[in-house]
C-alpha cells in the first residue's frame, strides 16, 4: 500500500497518475511491438548475410591451405607480414526508434597484386588467397553490422519489457489499490458524518420536547 | 569516424586477414593473454570491428560474454568460423533470439 492522503484531491491525483501510467503503458507497448518488427526484419537479413559471407569465409581458407601447402608457411607469412595494411571502416551511428545501432562502410576490399605491396614475385596461389580473404572481409562487416544491430534492439526490446511489466503488474495495480481505499475511506468518512448529523438531530429534538428551549 | 578492424583466431585465419590489408591480428595461445588483449581492444576508441574465431570466443567461456555484455555499438564483435569451418551448435545469435522471442511467446499468452 502507499502512502495516500484520503482527501478528494488525493483521490483525483491518484486517478490523474493512474491515467498517466496506462497511458505510458500503451505507448511503450506500442514501442515494443515496433522493436519485435524491426527485430525480426533484421534478423532475416541476418540469416540471408551470414550464410554468404560464412560460405566466402571458407572459400578464402581453403585458397590460403592452398597456399600454405605448396608456397611453405614460412613464406606465406612472411607475406602477409608484408601486405600493405590499408583496411580502414568509415563507422558512425544510426538511430532506430531512439537506439544507437552501429554503420560501418569498408569501401572496395579487393585490391590488385600491385596494391597489396607483396613481393611480385610470389606466386599467383597467394593472390588467389588474398583475393578470396578480402571479399570476405567486405562481407563480414555487413554481417557484424547486422549482428550488433540485432542486439541493441534485444537489449532495448528486453528494457523495454520490463518497463511495461513493472506499469502493468506493480505500479498500475498499486496506483489502483490505493484509489480502491481512499474512495472506501472518503465514503466511510461520509456515513460518519451523516451519523452525526442525525445524532445531533435526535439531541436537539428531544431538548425541544422537553422544552429547554423556550418559544419565541 | 575511421576505426581499424582487428582479428583474433587461430595462425590461418591471422594469416588470411593480414593478407586482406588487416593491420591487426592476433594469435590465440593461452586463455589468460588472449582475455586480456580482448580487454584491451574494447577499450579502444579506435577499433571498429573484432572478429573473433568461434573457437576461441567458445574457449573464453563466460569471461568474455560478461565483458562483450556492457559494450556500446563500437567495437563490433564477430565470431566467425576458423579454417576448420568451426561453428557451436548454438552460437550467441541463436541464444540472443531464443531469449528475447522465447520471452515474446510467454507475453503474449499472457494476453489473451
Amino acid at each position: 500500500m502507499m502512502a495516500v492522503s484520503p482527501t478528494r484531491m488525493g483521490l483525483l491525483r491518484l486517478r490523474r497518475r493512474i491515467a498517466l501510467a496506462r497511458k505510458g503503458h500503451d505507448l511503450l507497448r506500442e514501442k515494443m511491438d515496433a522493436l519485435v518488427m524491426e527485430f525480426f526484419e533484421v534478423l532475416r537479413r541476418i540469416y540471408e548475410a551470414r550464410e554468404g559471407a560464412f560460405q566466402q569465409l571458407a572459400r578464402a581458407h581453403a585458397q590460403l591451405s592452398l597456399c600454405l601447402a605448396s608456397w611453405g608457411t614460412l613464406e606465406t607469412e612472411q607475406a602477409a607480414r608484408e601486405t600493405r595494411k590499408g583496411v580502414f571502416l568509415e563507422t558512425s551511428l544510426r538511430y532506430v526508434m531512439g537506439v544507437p545501432v552501429p554503420v560501418a562502410e569498408v569501401g572496395e576490399t579487393v585490391r590488385t597484386s600491385l596494391g597489396r605491396g607483396y613481393s611480385l614475385l610470389s606466386p599467383s596461389l597467394l593472390d588467389r588467397a588474398s583475393e578470396e580473404f578480402e571479399r570476405a572481409l567486405k562481407l563480414l562487416v555487413e554481417v557484424a553490422e547486422l549482428e550488433e544491430t540485432a542486439r541493441a534492439l534485444a537489449g532495448e526490446l528486453e528494457r523495454t519489457r520490463r518497463r511495461v511489466n513493472a506499469l502493468e503488474y506493480i505500479l498500475i495495480p498499486r496506483l489502483e489499490a490505493a484509489l480502491k481505499f481512499i474512495a472506501m475511506r472518503l465514503d466511510e468518512m461520509e456515513r460518519e458524518h451523516f451519523f452525526r448529523l442525525k445524532r445531533i438531530k435526535a439531541v436537539l429534538e428531544r431538548r425541544e420536547e422537553a422544552g429547554g428551549v423556550p418559544e419565541g | 569516424m575511421r576505426r581499424e578492424v582487428v582479428v583474433v583466431g587461430d595462425r590461418e585465419t591471422v594469416t588470411g586477414f593480414s593478407l586482406a590489408g588487416v593491420a591487426r591480428g592476433y594469435v590465440h595461445s593461452s586463455r589468460e593473454e588472449t582475455l586480456r588483449v580482448i580487454r584491451g581492444l574494447l577499450a579502444e576508441e579506435g577499433v571498429g570491428l573484432l572478429l573473433l574465431t568461434h573457437r576461441v570466443a567458445e574457449e573464453l567461456g563466460e569471461e568474455l560474454r560478461r565483458m562483450l555484455r556492457g559494450k556500446g555499438p563500437f567495437p563490433m564483435v564477430l565470431r566467425i568460423p576458423d579454417r576448420t569451418g568451426y561453428r557451436p551448435e548454438r552460437d550467441e545469435l541463436e541464444e540472443m533470439v531464443k531469449r528475447t522471442v522465447g520471452a515474446e511467446v510467454v507475453l503474449r499468452r499472457e494476453e489473451e
